[in-house]
């Protein structure tokens, strides 16, 4: 094997997704065949090559900007990861998005996400990750716009606001690469100096935005709502946290030395902290299937940037394992979203109900997903979150207390979502549903089945793929395979879940009904009002920012009109009276013209003979 | 010899067959249209072949003595082939998109003779290794936007013309006393002369400083940017060689002929320049984003976008500089788009308000795609070729050392995305206020998606463009990057 091989996972996804693009319309069995021979030969390569370590240097755009590949046992696991959420997700849009509208542009961005994100994920150069990281916009652009009527207004605003952070990440890159004076990522090793912590936090907003961490996150639920569901299942869920995280570790544990000690680490785990607690707040009330998982996607990734930021073991090594935990329930979840959307018609909680009898496996699989995000042992969310409040206690009790009261809220509203849309009473629009067909069973059934294993066979992921990220140094000698954890942990999340299905009994009998649950702490006083200012998208940063510049803009406008008027209206006024007044000296009075002459004789031969 | 060849006629075959285009007219309007685009394919032609050879050896060059030490001189370095080939190539492709957009009004014969006259003048600029040379081309070009600027002979729109005309000639003559003064320094208009005479001294600051004038003036920078969308009242086409691709490059290009390729710069300057185009930058982005006229809109953003590349150009360092050239050359392409586009929306919709517009993307798809590609060139989203500059630009200011320059700019780069996706919003997005919209004539569209799929192949195939500019700023500066 040599090793241009490295070239195939971007060229191979990316060629079969032009061509989707160009096919001509009506065709779609021959689309959806490209896209999952294409997707099946990205995941054998990926197989392929992992375990395997390649390099592989070309020249590119010169100024030192080279393409620069690496492949070693973080990327080729990100690859893996990237290459089977790709083809769980093709499989089940062959139904899905069967009676669809663009579905040549849907398979199409999919496919070029999928190389892109290997582009970025194989790069070695920031600029070439840069490249393929930034460029992953057109396709989060494309595949948000072609959701339903209205869906561009989403897709404007999430492109923003990406945009806006990778213009950040553009210019901690630059900087980086100034300090290092190299943009080989693993050349690259600077102290958290100012200058270092600022290029650290520039990069690090490119990070948290792309895995859609607060104050960058409002995009997700309005997306949630208007986009394809699989692109939900996809990007924002598995794909864009994979990378956003992969580079976040990257940049923590390779580029920079993330110590303990550092304030750096503490701004981490704030975010962290208020992105989980905030986010799971906004879940718990929401009626809405896709909402409510959404606002999930944005809360959970506090746990993996709380993870990251304790800069402790335990922490760093659960930050990531609850990256890919995360990225295949929250998947598995709006798969089983996208399940019920496709055979009900409907997302609203309000008009489903008692569907686990209906659609049995589909409930399964919701069952084994919502256990594993709400930390319910053994399911492989219980693992990293054990591993990440292991780290966040080391660094301090308030970390712990939030990322423990956010379990309680996501387990809280998982019970009402559960309830809300599979128990219950059946209505009657849904009384003929049946159960989904094989091609979206599957992709739910393998990512459930994953769950269950990731989290009892815990040992293999833990010890094959994330502690060689770390490596023996930063391990300190630790190891977090098995069922390691501190029982002490485990007890105070016993007794969270406990506390979790008590609030949500108490929710049903003070409500009356499933989707009632939440009700006594949506309207309890004192949060009803900032739950009010929240739905009307007070808070939603987005939206502040944009008034902001309005005043600037607003501000810098009335410059240009100030600058304009002193052409159009002064300058002129200011010509025609000048030219007023000397009009006025020319009298036709022969002797006035002689003085002026005589005058003016006078002055130049002055001036001449002042010259000698 | 035979490169010299390619030099004169890349300046002589648009200038002097200008005027043949009127008499052209008169027998046929299929001829003149045919002439006209061979005149201006000539020089694309030729300084492509001119680029190709500008880094062998001894560039292209004529020089022929004239009276009173005003010698005939004429240089193809790698900077002028670039700027040539760069202002060629989309002025190419705007007479195209003219054949289309121009036919239903009159005086056709005074818009090709202009327009190709344009180019001819805007060749012997670049091309110009004298400084009353440089400045007689300059006022050439200005006398024909003039009239272009004023071609549909309104009341307004001539006052309009005017003020573009007053403004930059007011530039131009500041600009010549700051020639006559490095005249009195050094002897001498040659640039070679020049250079060899000044050893290591500085210009004085006077002479760059009246320089600077009317470099400021003719690529419409504050406080001398108001004529630009002012002159949005002419036909679309004028106003994307005007506006995005050709005109407003003058100022840039004339700053790295002097004082990038040729004289040294003092310190301060490398503080002062990128502090006015900050200035500049922010107050047009943020007109950028209040304005509702469709071509004005554009207009702003150009002014906003040279704030980048005087950026790049002035703040002295080498890949801040290949930057800026490349942003001359990513940016003419995707605003030229810009302005076709907006020229197809306003031919078509009979208005340029865009709060009047709306849904026009089921409409005019092809026209929306090319429109949104060029925007994302213009934000510097890759694969579009805007990334590169951008990033060229930004890595290079701070390396140079000047974070809160930069930091502007930074924040500059924000406001683009902003205004453009407004802009792309308004007039794309939304329910339809307008009736039965046609889509753009064949050449029309042909014009807006080549422009659109040139902005997306110069960022793919980017090494090639790299490549050129990266000798240029060898050559110029002498620094291997």
């Amino acid at each position: 094997m040599t090793d241009k091989i490295l070239l195939l996972p971007i060229f191979l996804p990316l060629i079969a997704g032009l061509l989707v693009l160009v096919a001509p319309k009506g065709m779609r069995g021959i689309k959806e065949g490209v896209t999952l021979l294409a997707t099946a030969l990205n995941l054998t390569l990926a197989v392929v090559l992992f375990k395997q370590n390649f390099t592989l240097s070309l020249p590119w755009a010169g100024f030192g900007l080279d393409l620069v590949f690496r492949l070693y046992h973080f990327s080729a696991f990100i690859l893996l990861a990237t290459a089977g959420f790709g083809i769980l997700i093709a499989l089940y849009c062959c139904s899905f998005m069967r009676e669809k509208k663009y579905l040549n542009q849907f398979y199409s961005y999919l496919l070029i996400s999928i190389a892109f994100v290997n582009g970025a994920v194989l790069a070695d150069h920031l600029v070439m990750m840069l490249f393929f990281w930034e460029g992953l916009l057109l396709t989060l652009f494309g595949m948000i716009a072609i959701g339903r009527p209205g869906a561009f207004k989403s897709a404007i605003k999430a492109f923003i606001i990406v945009g806006i952070a990778d213009v950040c990440l553009m210019i901690g890159i630059a900087l980086t690469g100034h300090l290092a004076q190299t943009l080989v990522i693993s050349k690259i090793d600077l102290p958290l100096d100012i200058l270092g912590s600022i290029a650290f936090l520039f990069l690090m907003v490119g990070a948290i935005a792309k895995a859609g961490s607060m104050p960058f996150h409002s995009w997700i639920p309005d997306a949630a709502v208007d986009a394809p569901l699989p692109f939900m299942a996809f990007l924002p869920a598995a794909l864009e946290k994979l990378l956003g995280i992969y580079f976040l570790a990257r940049i923590s544990l390779d580029m920079f030395a993330l110590t303990p000690g550092s304030w750096i680490s503490t701004v981490l785990m704030v975010v962290g902290g208020a992105t989980i607690i905030l986010a799971v707040m906004m879940a718990l009330i929401q009626k809405d299937y896709k909402r409510l998982l959404s606002y999930h996607a944005i809360s959970q990734v506090g746990y993996m940037i709380l993870g990251i930021g304790t800069a402790v073991p335990a922490g760093i090594v659960g930050g990531i394992f609850h990256m890919i935990n995360h990225a295949m329930y929250k998947s598995g979840l709006f798969l089983s979203g996208g399940s019920v959307e496709k055979q009900t018609g409907t997302t609203d909680l309000e008009k489903l109900g008692g569907l686990a009898k209906k659609m049995p496996l589909t409930f399964i699989c919701f069952f084994v997903t919502a256990a594993s995000i709400s930390g319910v042992p053994p399911f492989n969310g219980f693992f990293s979150k054990e591993l990440v409040y292991d780290g966040a206690l080391e660094r301090g009790m308030i970390f712990y207390v939030v990322a423990l009261l956010g379990s309680f809220f996501t387990a809280a509203s998982f019970l009402k979502l559960g309830h809300a849309a599979y128990f219950g009473k059946l209505s009657k629009q849904n009384e003929n549903v049946k159960e989904a067909p094989w091609t979206i069973l599957v992709p739910m059934i393998t990512i459930a089945s994953l769950c269950i294993f990731f989290g009892v066979y815990n040992y293999w992921p833990l010890t094959r793929l994330i502690e060689p990220v770390l490596g023996e140094a930063r391990l300190e000698g630790h190891h977090f395979g098995g069922f390691h954890v501190n029982m002490f942990l485990v007890v105070m999340t016993l007794v969270v879940l406990a506390a979790a299905v008590i609030n949500h009994w108490f929710g049903i009998k003070k409500g009356g009904s499933g989707i009632k649950a939440s009700d006594h702490i949506h309207y309890a006083p004192g949060l009803h009002p900032i739950y009010d200012r929240a739905e009307k998208r007070f808070f939603d940063p987005y939206d502040i920012g944009l008034n902001f510049m309005d005043l600037v803009s607003k501000i810098g406008c009335a410059c240009d009109k100030a600058v304009d008027w002193i052409y159009n209206v002064f300058s002129v006024n200011v010509s025609l009276s000048l030219s007023d007044r000397i009009r006025r000296w020319h009298n036709g009075n022969y002797s006035t013209y002689l003085i002026w002459a005589m005058a003016g004789v006078i002055i130049a031969v002055t001036y001449l003979m002042s010259m000698r | 010899m035979n490169h010299n060849i390619l030099l004169l006629s890349s300046i002589f075959v648009p200038t002097l067959g200008s005027f043949i285009l009127p008499l052209a007219g008169r027998l046929s309007m299929r001829l003149r249209n045919a002439l006209a685009l061979i005149f201006i394919a000539t020089p694309l032609v030729c300084s492509l072949a001119l680029l190709s050879s500008a880094f062998t050896g001894a560039p292209a060059s004529v020089n022929q003595p004239l009276v009173l030490g005003f010698n005939f001189v004429f240089l193809a370095d790698g900077l002028a082939a670039f700027m040539a080939f760069v202002s060629s190539l989309i002025s190419t492709v705007v007479v195209f998109y003219s054949f289309g957009y121009i036919s239903h009004y009159e005086n056709q014969n005074e818009y090709y003779t202009m327009v190709v006259l344009f180019l001819g003048a805007m060749m012997g600029l670049v091309y110009s290794a004298n400084l009353i040379w440089l400045y007689l081309f300059w006022e050439i070009t200005a006398v024909a936007s003039w009239r272009l600027i004023g071609f549909f002979r309104e009341k307004v729109y001539v006052v309009r013309a005017d003020k573009a005309f007053l403004v930059t000639a007011f530039g131009a003559f500041a600009m010549l006393i700051g020639f006559v003064m490095i005249y009195s320094q050094t002897g001498s208009f040659d640039l070679f002369t020049i250079k060899q005479a000044l050893g290591v001294n500085a210009l004085s600051v006077a002479a760059v400083g009246l320089i600077l004038l009317g470099i400021l003036s003719k690529s419409a920078t504050l406080p001398f940017h108001t004529w630009l969308p002012d002159a949005g009242v002419a036909p679309s086409p004028v106003t994307a060689l005007l506006h995005a691709a050709v005109l407003v490059k003058i100022g840039v290009y004339v700053f790295a002929r002097l004082f990038i390729a040729n004289f040294s710069l003092e310190a301060f300057w490398h503080v002062v320049v990128p502090v006015v185009a900050a200035v500049s930058m922010l107050v047009s982005a943020s007109a950028a984003l209040v304005e509702t006229d469709l071509k004005r809109l554009i207009a702003y953003s150009t002014v906003s976008q040279i704030g980048f590349i005087f950026f790049g150009l002035s703040i002295g360092n080498p890949v801040a500089v290949a930057g800026g050239l490349l942003y001359i050359f990513m940016h003419g392409l995707a605003k030229g788009g810009l302005f076709l586009c907006a020229g197809i929306i306003e031919k078509n919709t009979k208005t340029k308000d865009i709060t009047q517009m709306g849904g026009l993307i089921t409409a005019m798809p092809i026209t929306a795609i090319s429109f949104l590609f060029c925007a994302f060139s213009v934000m510097g989203i890759p694969p579009f070729g805007g990334f590169f500059s951008k990033y060229l630009v930004f890595a290079g200011g701070i390396q140079s050392g000047h974070w809160w320059i930069t930091t502007v700019f930074l924040f500059g780069a924000f406001v683009t995305i902003l205004y453009l996706f407004r802009a792309f919003n308004l007039v794309f997005l939304g329910e339809p206020k307008i009736k039965n919209v046609k889509e753009g004539s064949v050449t029309m569209l042909i014009s807006v998606a080549l422009l659109a799929g040139f902005s997306l192949l110069a960022g793919i195939w980017i090494s090639s463009s790299s490549a050129i500019v990266q000798k240029i700023v060898a050559q110029a500066t002498g620094v291997n990057l």
